[in-house]
């Protein structure tokens, strides 16, 4: 296969976009399809100051270095899970990759919080990945409300965003097909929310991450025991070796066809936020989800003491 | 002969008579945009020949979680 920009062999064979590309010309492809999301999807600017939540895995790390080579304002901002043996691998991976790449960064330490997720598994009956993310999204949100970020960017790709897209439909989930997209405004305490990679699959991702260096290969979570999502992936990964073209095209029907009508729908049954009575943070309870998983850690652990 | 470091699962296979990458991909059973190819650190696309002895990275792409 010839490249098809400049007629090299190609190194990487693109179906769903009839076209391949050569280790030279195949970065100018993602860069695009980056800033193509961008510009159609008004993310931001480059006035904007944007935090990026960074795992360590290689769609964060490669959505930053993208992000900084387009010439964005970016600040890194990894949370530190406190889980033995993990945590303290994916922290210096992105401490590294940032220090190669004079990024700025800034780690939040969940121990130093007080609550360590070895602790949220040990005292929480929740599934712990559930209640994770939760605690990692509220404090994404606060830290760039805080110190007064535009926006905060997630390395989310298509495959993510299809498998959610496809996991929330068999529910018929209404509260999430109606706000689920590669840009959620900003509203009642909560900072504008992109995902830049949407246009592009995790296979592409992965492609950009080793023709740009980044060591891709992440250990998995610990305490996840098969993410739920993985079975998605495959099946669609299934569909889309049968007809090229199809998962981007379901997310972005989704957005055009689908996503109004839930949205309607969720505005007249949905319910109103409020400041956390403890923290500030929007909540439709009166102490958020984030203050009441750690009150119940801390009697649950004060009671086995 | 052609031997495959397949990632993350960190297993080293020997494949007999397989002379291409899609040969060796059908072989593990992954399609061809499921996983990076890669010979001496260069990516390879699922039409290009090998020949024997040939030492190949092949790496599953789908992040867990
Ligand atoms: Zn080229
Ligand atoms: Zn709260």
């Amino acid at each position: 296969m010839k490249c098809t920009r400049c007629r090299k062999t190609a190194h990487v064979s693109l179906p769903s976009h009839h076209s391949g590309f050569c280790a030279d010309c195949y970065p100018l492809f993602f860069t695009k399809q980056v800033e193509t999301a961008i510009r159609r999807e008004k993310m931001f600017t480059r006035e904007d100051r944007i935090l990026v939540a960074l795992s360590g895995g290689k769609d964060s790390l490669a959505l930053m270095l993208e992000l900084k080579l387009q010439g964005y304002n970016v600040t890194g901002l990894h949370i530190d899970l406190g889980i033995p043996n993990s945590s303290d691998k994916a922290r210096k991976k992105v401490e590294d990759f940032c220090a190669l790449h004079a990024l700025p960064l800034r780690v939040f330490e969940m121990a130093a919080w007080g609550l360590p997720i070895p602790d949220v598994k040990q005292y929480v009956k929740r599934p712990v990945c559930a209640v994770c993310g939760r605690l990692k999204r509220h404090h994404f949100n606060r830290i760039a409300v805080e110190e007064g970020f535009d926006v905060l960017a997630t390395g989310h790709n298509l495959d993510d965003e299809v498998a959610r897209l496809f996991a929330n439909t068999l529910r018929w989930d209404t509260a999430y097909l109606s706000d689920q997209g590669p840009v959620l405004p900003a509203s009642d305490g909560f900072v504008r929310k992109v995902k830049p990679l949407f246009r592009l699959s995790e296979f592409e991702t992965a492609n950009y991450a080793f023709l740009k260096g980044i060591e891709i290969h992440s250990d998995p979570c610990p305490y996840s025991g098969g993410a739920s999502f993985t079975a998605h992936k495959e099946l669609w990964g299934e569909l889309e070796h049968r007809s090229p073209g199809q998962k981007l095209q379901f997310y972005q029907s989704f957005l055009k066809q689908g996503k109004p009508a839930f949205a309607r729908l969720e505005k007249e049954t949905g319910v109103k936020l409020a400041p956390c009575t403890e923290c500030g943070s929007p909540t439709s309870a009166e102490v958020c989800a984030v203050c009441r998983i750690k009150a119940a850690v801390r009697e649950s652990k004060a009671q086995a003491e | 002969m052609i031997i495959v470091n397949l990632e993350p699962d960190g297993k080293r296979i020997e494949l007999n008579d397989t002379r291409s990458v899609l040969a060796v991909l059908n072989k593990l059973r992954l399609r061809p945009t499921m996983a990076l190819v890669a010979r001496r650190g260069e990516l390879l696309t699922s039409d290009r020949k090998l020949v024997h002895g040939d030492e190949l990275l092949v790496r599953k792409v789908t992040s867990a979680g």
